[in-house]
Protein backbone atom coordinates (compact mmCIF):
# COMPACT_ATOMS: atom_id res chain seq x y z
CA UNK A 1 0.00 0.00 0.00
CA UNK A 2 1.13 3.51 -0.87
CA UNK A 3 2.35 5.98 1.91
CA UNK A 4 0.62 9.48 2.33
CA UNK A 5 2.85 12.49 3.93
CA UNK A 6 0.65 15.49 4.14
CA UNK A 7 2.02 18.96 4.31
CA UNK A 8 -0.32 21.21 6.21
CA UNK A 9 -0.03 25.39 6.39
CA UNK A 10 -2.25 27.71 7.16
CA UNK A 11 -3.55 28.90 4.01
CA UNK A 12 -2.42 26.58 1.38
CA UNK A 13 -0.85 29.30 -0.88
CA UNK A 14 3.49 29.36 -0.30
CA UNK A 15 4.59 27.66 2.64
CA UNK A 16 3.66 24.46 2.55
CA UNK A 17 4.39 24.56 -1.29
CA UNK A 18 8.09 24.89 -0.23
CA UNK A 19 8.40 21.77 1.78
CA UNK A 20 6.25 19.98 -0.16
CA UNK A 21 8.78 21.05 -2.94
CA UNK A 22 11.75 20.20 -1.21
CA UNK A 23 9.81 16.64 0.50
CA UNK A 24 9.35 15.47 -3.37
CA UNK A 25 12.54 16.41 -4.37
CA UNK A 26 14.26 13.60 -1.96
CA UNK A 27 11.90 10.93 -2.16
CA UNK A 28 12.51 10.97 -5.87
CA UNK A 29 15.90 10.64 -5.81
CA UNK A 30 15.41 7.89 -2.33
CA UNK A 31 13.57 6.30 -5.43
CA UNK A 32 10.34 5.73 -3.20
CA UNK A 33 7.51 5.82 -5.55
CA UNK A 34 5.03 4.86 -3.38
CA UNK A 35 4.66 8.19 -1.25
CA UNK A 36 2.16 10.52 -2.24
CA UNK A 37 3.56 14.33 -0.51
CA UNK A 38 0.57 16.25 -0.14
CA UNK A 39 -0.25 19.60 0.94
CA UNK A 40 -3.41 20.62 2.20
CA UNK A 41 -4.83 23.34 4.97
CA UNK A 42 -4.22 22.62 8.52
CA UNK A 43 -8.11 23.57 8.65
CA UNK A 44 -8.71 20.75 6.40
CA UNK A 45 -6.98 17.90 7.96
CA UNK A 46 -9.66 16.18 9.82
CA UNK A 47 -10.26 14.53 6.25
CA UNK A 48 -6.69 12.99 6.08
CA UNK A 49 -6.83 11.91 10.09
CA UNK A 50 -8.35 8.46 8.99
CA UNK A 51 -7.09 7.49 6.13
CA UNK A 52 -5.05 4.51 7.34
CA UNK A 53 -1.77 5.04 4.32
CA UNK A 54 -1.01 8.75 6.46
CA UNK A 55 2.39 8.13 7.85
CA UNK A 56 3.18 11.86 8.86
CA UNK A 57 2.07 15.38 9.18
CA UNK A 58 4.65 18.16 8.30
CA UNK A 59 3.05 21.40 10.22
CA UNK A 60 4.89 25.02 8.41
CA UNK A 61 3.25 26.43 11.77
CA UNK A 62 2.98 25.96 15.68
CA UNK A 63 0.20 23.39 16.73
CA UNK A 64 -1.77 23.58 19.41
CA UNK A 65 -2.75 19.64 19.61
CA UNK A 66 -1.32 15.77 19.18
CA UNK A 67 -2.26 13.47 16.38
CA UNK A 68 -1.62 9.88 16.42
CA UNK A 69 0.52 9.35 14.00
CA UNK A 70 4.37 11.58 14.09
CA UNK A 71 4.33 15.43 13.33
CA UNK A 72 7.43 17.25 12.33
CA UNK A 73 7.88 21.01 12.37
CA UNK A 74 8.74 21.78 8.94
CA UNK A 75 10.10 25.71 9.60
CA UNK A 76 13.95 24.63 8.38
CA UNK A 77 12.51 23.68 4.73
CA UNK A 78 11.91 27.67 5.32
CA UNK A 79 14.63 29.69 6.88
CA UNK A 80 17.05 26.20 7.43
CA UNK A 81 20.51 26.19 5.95
CA UNK A 82 21.24 23.54 3.53
CA UNK A 83 22.63 20.88 6.20
CA UNK A 84 19.35 22.01 8.71
CA UNK A 85 16.90 20.81 5.60
CA UNK A 86 18.91 18.03 5.04
CA UNK A 87 19.08 16.79 8.64
CA UNK A 88 15.25 16.71 8.31
CA UNK A 89 14.74 15.35 5.34
CA UNK A 90 16.55 12.47 6.78
CA UNK A 91 14.67 12.23 9.63
CA UNK A 92 11.28 12.25 7.12
CA UNK A 93 13.24 9.87 5.12
CA UNK A 94 13.64 7.39 8.04
CA UNK A 95 10.69 8.30 9.57
CA UNK A 96 8.66 6.83 6.16
CA UNK A 97 10.85 3.73 5.94
CA UNK A 98 9.99 2.53 8.92
CA UNK A 99 6.31 3.31 9.18
CA UNK B 1 15.73 53.46 -33.48
CA UNK B 2 12.04 52.93 -33.95
CA UNK B 3 12.59 49.05 -35.20
CA UNK B 4 13.23 49.22 -31.36
CA UNK B 5 10.61 51.03 -30.62
CA UNK B 6 8.23 48.87 -32.26
CA UNK B 7 10.02 45.32 -30.65
CA UNK B 8 9.48 47.05 -27.38
CA UNK B 9 5.75 47.75 -28.19
CA UNK B 10 5.52 44.55 -29.14
CA UNK B 11 6.62 42.64 -26.25
CA UNK B 12 4.61 44.79 -23.95
CA UNK B 13 2.04 43.80 -26.12
CA UNK B 14 2.01 39.83 -25.26
CA UNK B 15 0.56 40.79 -22.06
CA UNK B 16 1.31 39.86 -18.55
CA UNK B 17 0.57 36.33 -18.81
CA UNK B 18 3.15 35.66 -21.36
CA UNK B 19 5.58 38.43 -20.13
CA UNK B 20 5.98 37.29 -16.38
CA UNK B 21 7.15 33.63 -17.33
CA UNK B 22 9.67 34.93 -19.60
CA UNK B 23 10.77 37.31 -17.17
CA UNK B 24 10.88 34.83 -14.39
CA UNK B 25 12.60 32.23 -16.30
CA UNK B 26 15.58 35.13 -17.13
CA UNK B 27 15.28 36.07 -13.33
CA UNK B 28 15.89 32.11 -12.47
CA UNK B 29 18.73 31.78 -14.61
CA UNK B 30 20.24 35.01 -13.05
CA UNK B 31 19.62 33.17 -9.39
CA UNK B 32 21.09 30.03 -10.78
CA UNK B 33 18.06 27.76 -10.03
CA UNK B 34 18.98 25.42 -12.99
CA UNK B 35 17.55 25.68 -17.03
CA UNK B 36 14.58 23.26 -16.05
CA UNK B 37 13.80 24.79 -12.69
CA UNK B 38 13.68 28.56 -14.38
CA UNK B 39 11.42 27.12 -16.98
CA UNK B 40 9.22 24.99 -14.80
CA UNK B 41 8.93 27.61 -12.48
CA UNK B 42 8.52 30.33 -14.93
CA UNK B 43 5.50 28.75 -16.84
CA UNK B 44 3.81 27.71 -13.42
CA UNK B 45 3.66 31.34 -12.19
CA UNK B 46 2.31 32.51 -15.25
CA UNK B 47 -0.79 29.51 -15.52
CA UNK B 48 -1.66 30.87 -11.89
CA UNK B 49 -1.93 34.45 -13.35
CA UNK B 50 -4.21 33.20 -16.57
CA UNK B 51 -6.11 31.23 -13.82
CA UNK B 52 -6.50 34.24 -11.27
CA UNK B 53 -7.71 36.55 -14.39
CA UNK B 54 -10.06 33.94 -15.31
CA UNK B 55 -11.27 33.04 -11.56
CA UNK B 56 -12.09 36.78 -11.23
CA UNK B 57 -13.86 37.76 -14.57
CA UNK B 58 -16.21 34.77 -13.03
CA UNK B 59 -16.22 37.25 -10.27
CA UNK B 60 -17.11 40.07 -12.33
CA UNK B 61 -19.92 38.43 -14.43
CA UNK B 62 -21.60 36.95 -11.34
CA UNK B 63 -21.19 39.73 -8.91
CA UNK B 64 -21.70 42.66 -10.88
CA UNK B 65 -24.96 42.70 -11.90
CA UNK B 66 -26.03 41.44 -8.51
CA UNK B 67 -24.34 44.60 -6.96
CA UNK B 68 -25.97 46.65 -9.76
CA UNK B 69 -29.54 45.11 -8.81
CA UNK B 70 -28.79 45.84 -5.42
CA UNK B 71 -28.64 49.63 -5.93
CA UNK B 72 -31.40 49.92 -7.96
CA UNK B 73 -33.84 47.75 -6.17
CA UNK B 74 -32.64 49.07 -2.65
CA UNK B 75 -30.61 52.06 -3.23
CA UNK B 76 -27.63 50.13 -1.41
CA UNK B 77 -24.48 52.06 -3.24
CA UNK B 78 -22.12 49.01 -2.81
CA UNK B 79 -21.29 48.66 -6.60
CA UNK B 80 -17.92 48.13 -5.96
CA UNK B 81 -16.71 44.43 -6.72
CA UNK B 82 -14.43 43.00 -4.16
CA UNK B 83 -11.37 40.97 -5.74
CA UNK B 84 -9.03 40.75 -2.75
CA UNK B 85 -6.14 38.85 -3.72
CA UNK B 86 -6.85 39.00 -7.62
CA UNK B 87 -4.17 42.34 -6.45
CA UNK B 88 -1.53 39.14 -6.93
CA UNK B 89 -2.09 39.68 -10.27
CA UNK B 90 -1.45 43.23 -10.11
CA UNK B 91 1.88 42.23 -8.41
CA UNK B 92 3.25 39.45 -10.46
CA UNK B 93 1.89 41.42 -13.83
CA UNK B 94 2.89 44.76 -13.77
CA UNK B 95 5.87 45.85 -15.64
CA UNK B 96 7.81 46.50 -12.73
CA UNK B 97 7.78 43.38 -10.88
CA UNK B 98 11.39 42.10 -11.96
CA UNK B 99 12.64 45.56 -10.75
CA UNK B 100 10.88 45.48 -7.50
CA UNK B 101 12.30 42.04 -6.33
CA UNK B 102 15.96 42.82 -7.56
CA UNK B 103 16.04 46.59 -5.99
CA UNK B 104 14.25 45.34 -2.35
CA UNK B 105 17.24 42.69 -2.35
CA UNK B 106 19.91 45.12 -3.02
CA UNK B 107 18.41 47.76 -0.16
CA UNK B 108 17.41 44.52 2.25
CA UNK B 109 21.16 43.52 1.83
CA UNK B 110 22.14 47.23 2.31
CA UNK B 111 19.82 48.07 5.70
CA UNK B 112 20.87 45.26 6.82
CA UNK B 113 24.80 45.79 6.57
CA UNK B 114 24.06 49.62 8.26
CA UNK B 115 22.24 47.69 11.03
CA UNK B 116 18.71 49.27 9.76
CA UNK B 117 16.99 46.24 10.36
CA UNK B 118 17.56 42.89 11.41
CA UNK B 119 14.52 41.40 9.12
CA UNK B 120 16.31 39.77 5.94
CA UNK B 121 13.55 39.79 3.31
CA UNK B 122 13.86 35.88 2.22
CA UNK B 123 9.77 35.94 1.56
CA UNK B 124 10.09 36.42 -1.82
CA UNK B 125 6.12 35.64 -2.22
CA UNK B 126 5.14 38.60 0.09
CA UNK B 127 7.02 40.75 -1.94
CA UNK B 128 3.70 40.97 -3.63
CA UNK B 129 2.03 43.25 -0.98
CA UNK B 130 4.78 45.78 -1.95
CA UNK B 131 4.38 45.09 -5.56
CA UNK B 132 0.57 45.17 -6.15
CA UNK B 133 1.08 48.93 -4.59
CA UNK B 134 3.84 49.60 -7.05
CA UNK B 135 1.43 48.46 -9.65
CA UNK B 136 -1.38 50.52 -8.19
CA UNK B 137 1.35 53.80 -8.03
CA UNK B 138 2.26 52.70 -11.83
CA UNK B 139 -1.27 53.30 -12.83
CA UNK B 140 -1.70 56.11 -10.31
CA UNK B 141 1.04 58.44 -12.29
CA UNK B 142 0.02 57.33 -15.70
CA UNK B 143 2.39 54.46 -16.35
CA UNK B 144 5.47 55.44 -14.39
CA UNK B 145 7.28 52.34 -13.95
CA UNK B 146 9.79 53.93 -11.85
CA UNK B 147 7.71 55.53 -9.06
CA UNK B 148 5.78 52.20 -8.88
CA UNK B 149 9.07 50.56 -8.22
CA UNK B 150 10.13 53.23 -5.72
CA UNK B 151 6.88 53.38 -4.22
CA UNK B 152 7.07 49.14 -3.93
CA UNK B 153 10.52 49.30 -2.19
CA UNK B 154 9.86 51.84 0.60
CA UNK B 155 7.00 50.01 1.56
CA UNK B 156 8.76 46.61 1.68
CA UNK B 157 11.57 48.62 3.76
CA UNK B 158 9.25 50.07 6.01
CA UNK B 159 7.49 46.52 6.38
CA UNK B 160 11.13 45.12 7.60
CA UNK B 161 11.23 48.03 10.28
CA UNK B 162 7.74 46.51 11.42
CA UNK B 163 8.83 43.11 11.56
CA UNK B 164 12.02 43.96 13.80
CA UNK B 165 9.13 45.07 16.03
CA UNK B 166 7.02 42.61 16.11
CA UNK B 167 9.47 39.54 15.65
CA UNK B 168 10.15 38.79 18.95
CA UNK B 169 6.44 38.58 19.89
CA UNK B 170 5.97 36.54 17.13
CA UNK B 171 8.59 33.99 17.95
CA UNK B 172 7.55 33.38 21.81
CA UNK B 173 4.07 32.82 20.68
CA UNK B 174 4.44 30.34 18.38
CA UNK B 175 7.54 28.92 19.25
CA UNK B 176 9.65 29.97 16.19
CA UNK B 177 12.99 30.83 16.83
CA UNK B 178 14.64 33.13 14.58
CA UNK B 179 11.38 34.08 12.04
CA UNK B 180 10.15 37.45 11.13
CA UNK B 181 6.61 38.39 9.39
CA UNK B 182 7.19 41.71 7.28
CA UNK B 183 3.80 40.85 5.53
CA UNK B 184 2.21 43.81 4.28
CA UNK B 185 -1.42 44.14 6.08
CA UNK B 186 -0.49 41.59 8.94
CA UNK B 187 2.48 42.93 10.58
CA UNK B 188 0.20 46.63 10.66
CA UNK B 189 -2.65 44.31 12.40
CA UNK B 190 -0.15 44.14 14.78
CA UNK B 191 0.84 47.29 15.65
CA UNK B 192 -2.72 48.38 15.73
CA UNK B 193 -3.37 45.86 18.45
CA UNK B 194 -0.65 47.16 20.37
CA UNK B 195 -2.49 50.32 22.33
CA UNK B 196 -5.96 48.77 21.76
CA UNK B 197 -4.60 46.43 24.15
CA UNK B 198 -3.08 47.95 26.10
CA UNK B 199 -6.44 49.69 26.66
CA UNK B 200 -8.42 46.99 26.84
CA UNK B 201 -6.50 45.29 29.52
CA UNK B 202 -7.50 48.58 31.74
CA UNK B 203 -11.03 48.40 31.61
CA UNK B 204 -12.32 46.75 34.49
CA UNK B 205 -14.76 43.74 33.35
CA UNK B 206 -13.50 43.36 29.98
CA UNK B 207 -9.83 42.62 30.74
CA UNK B 208 -10.95 39.08 31.46
CA UNK B 209 -13.77 38.23 29.26
CA UNK B 210 -12.82 35.67 27.32
CA UNK B 211 -14.59 32.49 25.43
CA UNK B 212 -13.52 29.30 24.50
CA UNK B 213 -11.89 28.89 20.87
CA UNK B 214 -12.96 25.07 20.44
CA UNK B 215 -16.71 25.74 21.85
CA UNK B 216 -17.12 28.95 19.27
CA UNK B 217 -15.50 26.90 16.31
CA UNK B 218 -17.92 23.57 17.33
CA UNK B 219 -21.07 26.01 17.24
CA UNK B 220 -19.98 28.11 13.72
CA UNK B 221 -17.54 25.55 12.46
CA UNK B 222 -19.46 25.07 9.17
CA UNK B 223 -19.07 29.00 8.36
CA UNK B 224 -15.60 28.96 8.86
CA UNK B 225 -14.78 26.58 5.95
CA UNK B 226 -14.42 29.30 2.46
CA UNK B 227 -16.73 27.02 0.50
CA UNK B 228 -19.89 26.98 3.09
CA UNK B 229 -19.11 30.92 3.82
CA UNK B 230 -19.02 31.51 0.06
CA UNK B 231 -22.19 30.18 -0.59
CA UNK B 232 -24.19 31.45 2.03
CA UNK B 233 -22.81 35.03 1.04
CA UNK B 234 -23.95 34.63 -2.55
CA UNK B 235 -27.47 33.81 -1.57
CA UNK B 236 -28.21 36.30 1.12
CA UNK B 237 -26.54 38.77 -1.70
CA UNK B 238 -29.03 37.30 -4.53
CA UNK B 239 -31.79 37.64 -2.01
CA UNK B 240 -31.90 41.04 -1.85
CA UNK B 241 -30.77 41.53 -5.12
CA UNK B 242 -32.78 39.09 -6.95
CA UNK B 243 -35.78 37.84 -4.14
CA UNK B 244 -39.43 37.53 -5.52
CA UNK B 245 -38.54 38.75 -9.13
CA UNK B 246 -39.22 36.76 -11.70
CA UNK B 247 -41.07 33.62 -12.60
CA UNK B 248 -39.56 31.83 -9.83
CA UNK B 249 -39.35 34.22 -7.22
CA UNK B 250 -35.58 34.51 -8.65
CA UNK B 251 -34.34 31.43 -7.17
CA UNK B 252 -32.68 30.76 -10.16
CA UNK B 253 -30.33 33.14 -9.76
CA UNK B 254 -29.97 33.41 -6.21
CA UNK B 255 -28.47 29.66 -6.16
CA UNK B 256 -26.82 30.52 -9.05
CA UNK B 257 -24.99 33.19 -7.32
CA UNK B 258 -24.79 31.71 -4.13
CA UNK B 259 -22.41 28.60 -6.34
CA UNK B 260 -20.52 31.29 -8.29
CA UNK B 261 -19.23 33.19 -4.98
CA UNK B 262 -18.20 29.53 -3.77
CA UNK B 263 -16.70 28.89 -6.50
CA UNK B 264 -14.50 32.21 -5.90
CA UNK B 265 -13.90 31.29 -2.38
CA UNK B 266 -12.61 27.90 -3.50
CA UNK B 267 -10.85 28.75 -6.59
CA UNK B 268 -9.33 32.30 -6.21
CA UNK B 269 -6.54 31.26 -3.24
CA UNK B 270 -5.80 27.83 -5.51
CA UNK B 271 -4.75 29.93 -8.25
CA UNK B 272 -2.70 32.38 -5.99
CA UNK B 273 -0.81 28.86 -4.89
CA UNK B 274 0.13 28.45 -8.14
CA UNK B 275 1.29 31.81 -8.98
CA UNK B 276 3.36 30.56 -5.20
CA UNK B 277 4.52 27.16 -6.15
CA UNK B 278 6.56 28.93 -9.61
CA UNK B 279 8.58 30.76 -7.64
CA UNK B 280 9.96 28.75 -5.55
CA UNK B 281 12.93 27.77 -6.90
CA UNK B 282 13.74 31.62 -6.81
CA UNK B 283 12.85 32.00 -3.14
CA UNK B 284 14.98 29.19 -2.05
CA UNK B 285 17.65 31.14 -3.99
CA UNK B 286 17.08 33.88 -2.42
CA UNK B 287 17.14 32.10 1.18
CA UNK B 288 20.24 30.84 0.27
CA UNK B 289 22.58 34.42 -0.38
CA UNK B 290 20.51 36.04 2.04
CA UNK B 291 21.98 33.37 4.94
CA UNK B 292 25.37 32.84 4.00
CA UNK B 293 26.12 36.63 4.00
CA UNK B 294 24.40 37.10 7.50
CA UNK B 295 25.81 34.12 9.53
CA UNK B 296 26.97 35.49 12.41
CA UNK B 297 24.42 38.29 13.30
CA UNK B 298 21.37 38.10 15.16
CA UNK B 299 18.57 38.07 11.93
CA UNK B 300 15.06 37.49 11.64
CA UNK B 301 14.47 35.08 8.75
CA UNK B 302 11.24 36.89 7.02
CA UNK B 303 8.71 34.21 6.73
CA UNK B 304 5.29 34.08 4.75
CA UNK B 305 2.20 35.51 7.49
CA UNK B 306 0.92 32.07 7.12
CA UNK B 307 3.01 30.63 9.85
CA UNK B 308 1.54 32.59 12.41
CA UNK B 309 -2.49 30.84 11.92
CA UNK B 310 -1.64 27.82 14.19
CA UNK B 311 -3.72 29.00 17.66
CA UNK B 312 -6.95 27.86 17.59
CA UNK B 313 -8.10 31.75 18.55
CA UNK B 314 -7.37 32.49 14.95
CA UNK B 315 -10.22 30.59 13.34
CA UNK B 316 -12.46 31.44 16.37
CA UNK B 317 -11.75 34.92 16.02
CA UNK B 318 -12.31 34.93 12.45
CA UNK B 319 -15.57 33.38 11.96
CA UNK B 320 -17.05 35.28 14.94
CA UNK B 321 -15.67 38.37 11.94
CA UNK B 322 -16.86 37.80 8.77
CA UNK B 323 -20.47 38.61 9.53
CA UNK B 324 -19.28 41.28 11.58
CA UNK B 325 -17.23 42.66 8.65
CA UNK B 326 -19.86 42.92 6.02
CA UNK B 327 -22.76 43.39 8.49
CA UNK B 328 -20.37 46.77 9.30
CA UNK B 329 -19.70 47.87 5.92
CA UNK B 330 -23.46 47.54 4.69
CA UNK B 331 -24.17 50.07 7.36
CA UNK B 332 -21.01 52.27 7.57
CA UNK B 333 -21.94 55.57 5.22
CA UNK B 334 -19.19 56.11 1.97
CA UNK B 335 -18.11 52.43 2.29
CA UNK B 336 -18.99 51.15 -1.01
CA UNK B 337 -17.57 47.40 -1.16
CA UNK B 338 -19.04 44.51 0.55
CA UNK B 339 -16.63 42.60 1.45
CA UNK B 340 -16.61 38.93 0.08
CA UNK B 341 -13.25 37.45 -1.50
CA UNK B 342 -11.73 40.45 1.26
CA UNK B 343 -13.13 38.52 4.21
CA UNK B 344 -10.25 35.64 3.60
CA UNK B 345 -8.00 38.24 4.50
CA UNK B 346 -9.31 37.94 8.30
CA UNK B 347 -7.56 34.93 9.49
CA UNK B 348 -4.45 36.21 8.52
CA UNK B 349 -4.86 39.37 10.35
CA UNK B 350 -5.83 37.24 13.25
CA UNK B 351 -3.08 35.48 12.88
CA UNK B 352 -0.94 38.98 13.76
CA UNK B 353 -3.24 40.08 16.92
CA UNK B 354 -3.14 36.99 19.15
CA UNK B 355 0.26 36.67 20.09
CA UNK B 356 -0.82 40.14 21.37
CA UNK B 357 -4.16 39.32 22.88
CA UNK B 358 -2.62 35.69 24.15
CA UNK B 359 -4.79 34.24 22.31
CA UNK B 360 -8.26 36.07 24.08
CA UNK B 361 -10.85 35.96 21.64
CA UNK B 362 -12.85 38.95 22.60
CA UNK B 363 -9.93 41.08 22.73
CA UNK B 364 -9.29 39.99 19.15
CA UNK B 365 -12.70 40.97 17.71
CA UNK B 366 -12.47 43.82 19.19
CA UNK B 367 -9.13 44.35 17.56
CA UNK B 368 -10.10 44.09 14.19
CA UNK B 369 -12.91 45.30 14.34
CA UNK B 370 -11.17 48.46 14.87
CA UNK B 371 -8.48 48.00 12.77
CA UNK B 372 -10.88 46.96 9.50
CA UNK B 373 -12.10 50.35 9.33
CA UNK B 374 -10.08 51.97 7.37
CA UNK B 375 -9.55 49.26 5.17
CA UNK B 376 -12.82 49.52 4.21
CA UNK B 377 -13.02 53.50 3.48
CA UNK B 378 -9.21 53.43 1.84
CA UNK B 379 -10.01 50.62 -0.87
CA UNK B 380 -12.99 53.15 -1.64
CA UNK B 381 -10.53 55.94 -1.84
CA UNK B 382 -8.14 53.97 -3.81
CA UNK B 383 -10.42 52.56 -6.13
CA UNK B 384 -9.72 54.41 -9.22
CA UNK B 385 -6.18 53.76 -9.69
CA UNK B 386 -7.02 50.38 -8.71
CA UNK B 387 -8.98 49.67 -11.19
CA UNK B 388 -6.88 51.67 -13.80
CA UNK B 389 -4.08 49.22 -13.27
CA UNK B 390 -6.19 46.52 -13.83
CA UNK B 391 -7.56 48.18 -17.27
CA UNK B 392 -3.71 49.00 -18.00
CA UNK B 393 -2.77 45.54 -17.96
CA UNK B 394 -5.42 44.92 -20.39
CA UNK B 395 -7.38 43.07 -18.29
CA UNK B 396 -11.02 43.06 -18.19
CA UNK B 397 -10.91 46.74 -20.29
CA UNK B 398 -14.39 46.57 -21.78
CA UNK B 399 -16.31 45.95 -18.64
CA UNK B 400 -14.13 48.97 -16.87
CA UNK B 401 -15.09 51.08 -19.77
CA UNK B 402 -18.63 51.11 -18.98
CA UNK B 403 -18.10 51.71 -15.58
CA UNK B 404 -17.15 48.67 -13.26
CA UNK B 405 -14.87 49.53 -10.07
CA UNK B 406 -12.70 46.93 -9.09
CA UNK B 407 -11.87 47.15 -4.86
CA UNK B 408 -10.09 44.76 -2.49
CA UNK B 409 -9.14 45.02 1.29
CA UNK B 410 -5.70 43.82 0.22
CA UNK B 411 -3.87 45.50 -1.04
CA UNK B 412 -6.68 48.33 -1.93
CA UNK B 413 -7.81 49.14 1.39
CA UNK B 414 -4.02 48.76 3.23
CA UNK B 415 -3.45 51.98 5.61
CA UNK B 416 0.41 51.94 4.46
CA UNK B 417 -0.20 51.45 0.72
CA UNK B 418 -2.64 54.00 0.58
CA UNK B 419 -0.70 56.70 2.38
CA UNK B 420 2.33 56.25 0.21
CA UNK B 421 -0.39 56.79 -2.79
CA UNK B 422 -1.19 59.75 -0.86
CA UNK B 423 2.22 61.16 -1.22
CA UNK B 424 2.44 61.17 -4.92
CA UNK B 425 -0.97 62.53 -4.96
CA UNK B 426 0.64 65.20 -3.01
CA UNK B 427 2.98 65.73 -5.62
CA UNK B 428 0.51 66.26 -7.88
CA UNK B 429 -0.07 62.64 -9.66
Amino acid sequence: MGKLIVVACGAGINTSTIAEDSIRERIAKEGMNDVEVKRILMADIEGYLTRSDLVMIVSMMKIFRTFNVPIFQGMPFLIGTQEEKDALLDKIVNQVKQS
Amino acid sequence: MSFIQTAVAWFLGLGSTTIVPIVLIILGLAFRVGFAKAVRGGLTTGVGLAGLFLVVNLIIGALQPAVQALADRMGIQKTFVDVNWADAGIAWGWPGVAGVILAIIVVNVLMVVLKLTKTIWTDMWSYWHGSALGGIVWALTGGNVVWGVVAAVVYLALGSLMSDLTAKKYQEFNDMPGIGVPCGTTVQASLVAMPIVWLLDRIPGLKDWDTSPEGIKKKAGLIGEPVVLGFVLGVLIGAFAYGGTGTDFGVTKILGLGINVATMMVVLPRMVSIISEGLVPITMSIVQFMKTRFKNREIFVAVDCAVLLGHPAVMASSVILFPLAVLLAAILPGVQMLPIASLAVIPFWAGAVVPYTKGNVVKTVIVLLVYMIPFMYFSTLTVSQHTEAFRMMGQYSNEIESGLKLASWDMGGDILGTAIQYVFKLFGF
